[in-house]
């Protein structure tokens, strides 16, 4: 679910196509500090930002003009297309360059995807720690906050781990987040009930039907104002225009890593559990689950199971005849780049190790019985332990098996799924795959693929109808659904209302694929389409005071950072990148650049994961606030101690 | 040398052409950074470089860009274009899907640009001069300079959303059905409008020229009707200034389609190699692209036919 926010880039103009070529040559001349610089004030910044985003170019320059209008900075902003930047920061050497990279990154529910990515050792040179930051009492932090029986077994501990790794973040100050990205959904009227979820991939399977939050979208084409409409006015059928703006690339769940193929496949299949828009997790296709047992210990305890295998100067292991194996685990003593073979845990390997008892959680997962594919076979435990295999060697299988240690069907209607190592974070990342047919369970890699005649079969509430490429693709109601041929009594969490429909109401979903972002704009008002997102903030206002549309605004994960330095004289000083952070005018960039289509990050924990990542996020927030408001004065103090303290030469006049 | 000659030594020569068109293609995607895979994993944290590097193995996507090259450039000589990344489709069946829905746009662009451009061109040479003359040439120039996905965005605003003539997307009909073909008339007029002003602008002027000749007086001098000296005789000799500059706009239009095509959602080549490019599909942007040269190359050729045929003076040497 994490993925680069770049959602203007969608439609790419010839003028990006160019640009691609001709900065490819900045990358090698661009400024290296030399090791002999003297640091002197006012000190040469060299601000960095890719120019796919206009408004983050805006508010990049808003910093710069900041940071200038102090005295104390000299400031450069670079400009890269997307694709050179992101070639340029993940170079080895590009801490050392003494640069700042401004970037806009999308986590998920788990805290740690706001801490670890920027912060982590592990993560250093790709994503994303750009700027070489490492230090080991962080990453025991940041570890212990998600990793180890006590959190595993307490999730109050957990939170209060977490809270650690925020003060420890704003004390140390190795990037300043920005702000707290927002997505717009734009609707017409006749959509009623429509609540959207934080990320768009599974918009549309937490909209259209969610018991949990009694949330439940129908089409009412004479709907008048207001909006304001319960559940229980409900009506039947109806096709509800969904507008996307890129094509979906592929119908093959584990060969499918965008958001628009994400999106369309939430229609079709379904896993295990399901979310809902706060990241609470509820059994699905398992009618309940249970953690078994967890046991204290670290992936070295599969070191009996593991194989030795080559690998070359890549890391690419080598397993010769037989195509490629799931490396389920790596031993965490080996490097696959550096050394030429690594102690490797085949999924043959897990399976003894599970048999043999050495795992690090088990969690019992009991099916629902009665569960028909669109295909007619019902769902057991055998298409829960075949998918995971089909998720072997695929393109998921680094999201699947960071985790997932081994499946084991226990009887018919009831499957173990064992886990690496004690985490916190098993519930929600243990069933994260969408249950295959039988039928399709044994296809290679992207052979699900309606336009080579194979069409994706699964579970889900709509059955796919027609897809054209490019152009659309329709779903049609599933008429043997198995929660409305089950009934909602067969989720045993569930305690809403009886008369709350057990599946979508809305008989077909067309989405149609529109790239660019105004034509889609143009589809939307000439009712071509209901329902569409990634349209430009300036456009949504003008939805937002029309009677005939209604917008709504979630946060999404996203956040807009900047890194500093931190291995780069002075940038080595945390007093100077708390001075930086005082001038990042956070209010008045949500205001301005993004016309109130954001939040102002006050800390680095976005209201998505507020749930588990911090015990009491009011408190957190009125300890952190005062670090992250603009204070120019502040900044100055600040900047004026390290000249001192440091003995640099300043040649600013105050 | 004979005609025929000069055809089978110009189409010899497309082999070469071709060929330094796949290889600078073929390098321009490399030189670009990233691959399919790079863009997949910078969406994730938790993918390690030597999982990255697994996954590259994996798509066949490890090792130096001539020895790809070499690969690629064996499989295309036996009529492989190679798949589709992340799926198993072929390069050349996705080319044939969409080829056809460009092919229409361009006929179309073509269309609209020929018939405004001569009726208008004639009358402005004509009346060369007059006020009609002068907002002739005021929209000609106009049409030359605006940006065609300006323009049809205008187009989509006046006539989509104020008019209500048309729906922004295509109807999901087959090509030939009367209501798709009804459709291709704004993105047709988006595309063609650079070329009718083209075509406008030298058809007026050449004109203009030819009317002053000595033929020409001879020709009214005959009592010929004004209307056949014009159409007959002029126009036909004024004709081959803007054969010269069919090969030129015809791959200004190919090009103007990349963008028609995003702006009017139309399925065809254009939008595919805007989506190839994005996604670094590098098999399916080389092959778009070759086709492409391919296409502009044999418009050159045939150009060069309809001189001749045009004018037999004309020989090639």
């Amino acid at each position: 679910m994490n993925q680069w926010d770049n959602r203007s880039s969608k439609a790419l103009t010839r003028r990006q196509l160019l640009s691609g070529v001709g900065s490819a040559v900045v990358v090698t001349t661009a400024g290296c500090l030399t090791e002999d610089d003297e640091v002197s004030f006012p000190l040469g910044v060299q601000l960095e930002v890719d120019t796919d985003n206009s408004d983050r170019l805006e508010w990049t320059a808003a910093i710069a003009q900041m940071m200038e209008s102090t005295g104390y900075f000299e400031v450069d902003v670079e400009e890269h297309d997307f694709d050179d930047f992101l070639e340029r920061v993940f170079e080895d050497d590009y801490p050392q360059y003494g640069h700042v990279p401004f970037l806009s990154l999308s986590g998920t529910f788990n805290p740690e995807s706001y801490c670890d990515s920027l912060h982590g050792t592990a993560n250093r040179g790709q994503c994303c720690n750009l700027n070489g930051l490492g230090y080991d009492e962080l990453d025991e932090l940041i570890d212990r906050a998600r990793f180890g029986t006590d959190v595993a077994d307490d999730p109050q501990l957990r939170e209060r781990r977490y809270d650690e790794v925020w003060h420890e973040l704003a004390e140390f100050r190795g990037s300043s987040i920005i702000t707290f990205l927002t997505e717009e959904y734009v609707r017409r009227a006749a959509v009623r009930g429509f609540s959207p979820y934080p990320f768009s991939e599974w918009t549309l399977k937490y909209a259209l039907h969610s018991p949990s939050e009694e949330a439940l979208t129908w089409v009412d084409r004479n709907a008048q104002r207001p909006a304001e409409t319960d559940w229980s006015d409900y009506q039947e059928g109806g096709t509800l225009r969904y507008g996307i703006g890129a094509n979906i690339s592929s119908f093959d769940p584990p060969y499918s890593t965008d958001t628009h193929s994400v999106a369309a496949q939430s229609l079709i299949f379904e896993g295990l559990t399901t979310m809902d828009a706060e990241g609470n997790i509820y059994p699905w296709l398992a009618k309940r689950y249970e953690a078994l047992d967890v046991q204290d210990i670290d992936r070295r305890a599969y070191e009996p199971y593991m194989t030795t295998v080559p690998t070359d100067e890549k890391g690419v292991l080598e397993f010769g005849e037989g195509g490629p194996v799931q490396a389920v685990a790596v031993h965490p003593d080996d490097d696959r780049i550096d050394d030429d073979e690594a102690r490797v845990l085949t999924p043959e390997g897990a399976a003894d190790a599970v048999d043999e008892g050495v795992y690090g959680m088990q969690y019992r997962y009991h099916l629902q019985e009665g569960v028909a594919f669109h295909n007619g076979e019902e769902l057991t435990a055998d298409h829960v332990v075949s998918t995971v295999e089909r998720y072997e060697n695929s393109d998921m299988s680094s999201q699947t098996f960071d985790s997932v240690l081994h499946v084991d069907a226990v009887d018919e209607y009831t499957v173990d799924i064992y886990a690496q190592v004690p985490d916190a974070e098993a519930e929600r990342e243990l069933p994260g795959f969408e249950i295959h047919a039988l039928e399709q369970a044994e296809l290679g890699a992207n052979e699900i693929d309606p336009l080579e005649g194979e069409a994706p079969i699964g579970t889900g509430p709509y059955e796919f109808e027609e897809f054209e490429d490019g152009q659309y693709f329709v779903a049609t109601k599933n008429d043997g659904y198995w929660l409305e041929e089950n009934g909602l009594d067969t989720l045993e969490w569930y305690d809403g209302p009886d008369g709350f429909p057990a599946g979508p109401v809305i008989d077909e979903i067309d989405i149609d694929i529109i790239s660019d972002d105004s034509t889609r704009s143009a589809a939307l008002q000439n009712g071509e389409i209901d329902v569409t997102f990634g349209l430009v903030s300036s456009t949504l206002n003008e939805y937002d005071s029309d009677d005939g549309y209604i917008v709504d605004s979630v946060q999404s994960g996203g956040y807009q950072f900047f890194q500093y330095p931190v291995t780069v004289e002075p940038w080595d000083d945390h007093r100077l990148r708390k001075a930086v952070n005082h001038l990042v005018p956070r209010e008045q960039i949500v205001d301005e650049v993004l016309d109130g289509w954001g939040e102002p990050a006050w800390t680095m924990l976005p209201e998505l994961a507020h749930g588990t990542g911090t015990a009491d996020y009011d408190a957190l927030e009125s300890e952190l606030r005062e670090k992250n408001e603009f204070d120019p004065d502040a900044a100055v103090e600040l900047i004026k101690e390290v000249i001192e303290d440091r003995g640099y030469d300043s040649s600013v006049q105050q | 040398m004979s005609l025929r000659r000069f055809i089978v030594r110009r189409l010899l020569l497309i082999v070469p052409i071709l060929f330094g068109v796949s290889v600078i293609t073929f390098s321009l995607v490399h030189l670009t950074p990233g691959d399919p895979i790079s863009r997949m994993v910078a969406q994730n944290p938790n993918v390690a470089p030597a999982d990255e590097a697994q996954l590259r193995a994996q798509y066949g996507l490890d090792g130096p860009v001539w020895e790809q090259y070499l690969t690629w450039i064996g499989n295309v000589v036996t009529g492989d274009l190679g798949d589709v990344y992340g799926t198993n489709r072929t390069v050349s069946e996705v080319l044939f899907l969409r080829l056809p829905e460009t092919v229409a746009l361009g006929v179309f662009g073509w269309l609209f640009a020929l018939g405004i451009a001569i009726p208008t061109g004639v009358y402005a040479a004509v009346r060369k001069g007059t006020v009609g003359d002068t907002v002739s040439r005021v929209v000609a120039l106009s049409g030359a300079s605006v940006p065609n996905f300006w323009l049809g965005l205008l187009l989509i605003l006046a006539f989509v959303l104020w008019a209500g003539w048309w729906n922004v997307q295509p109807p999901r009909e087959p090509l030939y059905h009367p209501s798709m073909l009804w459709h291709l008339i704004l993105p047709g007029i988006t595309v063609g409008t650079a070329a009718c002003a083209s075509i406008m602008r030298v058809l007026r002027s050449s004109m203009a020229e030819e009317l002053n000749k000595e033929y020409t007086t001879a020709a009214r001098a005959k009592g010929l009707p004004e209307r056949q000296v014009v159409y007959k005789h002029v126009l036909r000799n004024s004709l081959s200034s803007v054969v010269t500059l069919v090969a030129t706009l015809t791959a200004g239009i190919v090009a103007g389609a990349i963008v028609v095509e995003v702006v009017f959602a139309w399925p065809g080549l254009g939008q595919e190699l805007v989506e190839a490019i994005h996604g670094h599909e590098i098999n399916l942007v080389v092959a778009i692209t070759l086709f492409t040269g391919l296409f502009v190359v044999l418009c050159n050729l045939l150009a060069d036919i309809i001189y001749a045929v045009l004018d037999p003076r004309i020989r090639y040497e």
